[in-house]
């Protein structure tokens, strides 16, 4: 069996990703909170697809031959794309043209956090229900 | 990874601000720097820049201390006949810094350098929440 390609935990995983490449952004941002000139970026959140809708960035997936029916096949899924930081509206720009607001950047670090706390209790209670039905869990 | 990458830039924004404390407090240290003679000028107030670099190892926006800029302002005079450097009319130039000014942009740093270390403690705590699932 598949898994890592259970849609809970590839639905999960995709999610994890997001956060942390928002984290990256946001962390960007507030290290350059004066510099002149820098605009804040954020990355976009998924459509309402859902997170199993992200798009697949366009790389090659490897997989390994199968030259036996007892063999477990092993591919190295694509990676999703979340579409490159994008400059975002801000509650003000300096007048020397910067627009990083270190309160509204704190407050999308917090929820970054929150969420991705959310996303890994998630997945370590789906793990858990697959070791029951394994039958560790006891 | 992205979490690394957090980290850096983080890090890179605790440096800069650092360096920019540095050059507040070789203002107000050298507030009362005045000349040895009339003809000399006292310490001229010091502006630290910031510059965005793109790092191309980490392969994301670090922030820098740029060149540090003179201000260009006018030196206070000051009325002090008995001091060496007075002119004579009797007066000191004063080197150019507003005490004021440094401790409004001291408080600024310290509150940029708060946030850097509130990506990193964040950061750190979702590299810990990862492990756990390691542990679970």
């Amino acid at each position: 069996m598949d898994f890592m390609g259970l849609s809970v935990f590839s639905a999960l995983k995709n999610k994890m990703q997001w956060h942390q490449a928002r984290q990256g952004v946001l962390s960007e941002n507030i290290a350059n909170a004066a510099t002149p000139g820098y605009l804040s970026l954020d990355i976009k959140a998924p459509g309402s697809g859902g997170l199993r809708g992200v798009r697949m960035a366009e790389t090659a997936s490897f997989a390994t031959f199968v030259t036996d029916p007892r063999h477990i096949p092993v591919a190295l899924a694509p990676t999703p794309g979340f579409g490159g930081p994008q400059r975002t509206g801000s509650f003000e720009v300096t007048p020397d043209g910067n627009s990083v607001v270190l309160e509204e950047q704190m407050s999308k670090i917090a929820e970054n956090q929150m969420d991705y706390e959310a996303a890994t209790s998630l997945y370590t209670s789906n793990l858990g229900l697959i070791r029951t039905a394994m039958g560790q869990n006891r | 990874m992205d979490f690394m990458k957090s980290l850096f830039v983080a890090a890179s924004g605790l440096k800069a601000q650092s360096g920019r404390m540095r050059v507040i407090a070789e203002n107000i240290a050298n507030a009362d720097s005045t000349a040895r003679t009339p003809a000399g000028d006292p310490y001229r107030r010091k502006i630290p820049t910031f510059e965005t670099v793109f790092d191309t190892k980490m392969r994301a926006n670090m922030v820098e201390l740029g060149r540090i800029e003179k201000d260009r302002t006018d030196f206070n005079l000051r009325f002090n006949p008995s001091h060496p450097a007075a002119n004579a009319d009797g007066f000191v130039k004063m080197p150019n810094v507003d005490r004021l000014v440094e401790a409004v942009d001291m408080r600024e740093a310290q509150r940029s350098y708060e946030a850097n270390l509130n990506v990193i403690t964040s950061t750190r705590t979702m590299l810990a929440r990862t492990l756990e699932i390691l542990r679970a």
